[in-house]
């Protein structure tokens, strides 16, 4: 990672506002499954509450967070040796191989930390992160078809999971 | 005869008797009674929108189903449902009376289009789904892992726009 200043820490409850932030800003929304405030402010409470468990990392600039990734860690036993992940970058800090550091660390707390097994995301189609995620050993295990509806129509819900 | 009634909080303690019995844990994800509490309290909390329904055969609750009514909008036409049925009563019209019931429901009253299940591998209830017009349109190797045996989650939908439901 040659990004000057770049490092990579536990993410702090206070992270929420760049997360708010990220997911307010032009364009960002479409991928997400939130569409007005409320459900935006559930969803970021509910993300940000992951950080109490060690399981979300903040990637940083000059210590200025430019990114957010999170393993949502299963409530049940049986299926504790797997969980989804969300990521999130800064939409000005794109492109700068920030995305690839964010999800080689979280397959790393994932494996040597919480000792899972495989890691899953879901995107929707069209989502510019999946040939990122597939660059980085994520599978598509299955889609399923009319997943979102929006006044421009209908998506896929694409999930793709890689092995640890 | 079996009657569906819209469930309530108070018929909890029939849903946590079916879930602890051991034959029919194995096709859900929790394992112990903290676990199987919260998954009670996550079902019946649906049933202040009237999307929970409770099977009785002569005044005995046998079974239920639950849409788990989605939170966002751009979902809101689309929705996961639970069913269980007391092992006693398997075999005899409990499962296919409360899908009729619940897809009734889902398109009539929620204006749901697409109605989605997840099943383990080797559960019997496949065959009920399948002949109900659910299609399996993906699946989730070693989902589930029990010592050392995994199980694939099996999903499958239906599109209620299309005939009857």
């Amino acid at each position: 990672m040659d990004l000057p200043g770049f490092d990579i820490r536990y993410t702090y409850v206070t992270d929420i506002s760049y997360l708010r932030q990220w997911i307010q800003s032009p364009g960002m929304l479409k991928w997400f499954p939130m569409t007005e405030e409320k459900e935006v402010e559930d969803a970021l409470q509910c993300w940000i509450g992951f950080s109490r468990w060690s399981c979300s990392i903040t990637a940083t600039v000059n210590h200025i967070p430019c990114g957010i990734g999170t393993l949502f860690l299963m409530p049940y036993k049986k299926v504790a040796h797997h969980c989804l992940f969300k990521l999130i970058v800064d939409p000005h800090q794109q492109k700068k191989g920030i995305g690839t550091a964010m999800i080689k660390n979280l397959k790393h707390l994932a494996k040597t930390y919480f000792h899972l097994e495989m890691i899953s995301t879901e995107v929707f189609e069209g989502n510019s992160i999946i040939p990122l995620l597939k660059k980085n050993g994520f599978d598509e295990i299955f889609r399923q078809e009319k997943f979102v509806k929006t006044d421009e129509g209908y998506k896929a819900r694409i999930f793709l999971e890689t092995k640890l | 005869m079996i009657e569906i009634r819209p469930a309530v909080p108070e018929e909890a303690p029939y849903l946590t008797k079916w879930l602890t019995d051991p034959a029919i844990l194995r096709w859900f994800p929790m394992t112990d009674a903290r676990e199987i509490d919260d998954a009670v309290k996550i079902w019946l909390g649906y049933s202040k929108f009237q999307s929970c329904f409770t099977a009785y055969v002569d005044g005995v609750a046998v079974g239920m189903s639950t849409l788990y009514l989605q939170p966002y909008k751009k979902f809101s036409h689309q929705c996961l449902f639970a069913i269980i049925v007391d092992e006693k009563y398997r075999n005899q019209g409990v499962g296919k009376a409360l899908l009729e019931r619940m897809m009734e429901a889902a398109k009539n009253q929620f204006k749901i289009e697409i109605l989605h299940l997840e099943v383990y591998e080797g559960n019997p209830a496949i065959r009920l789904y399948e002949r109900m017009g659910f299609k399996e349109f993906g699946r989730q190797p070693k989902f589930i892992k029990m010592g050392d045996e995994y199980l694939d989650k099996i999903m499958m939908q239906k599109d209620l726009t299309h005939g009857r439901t």
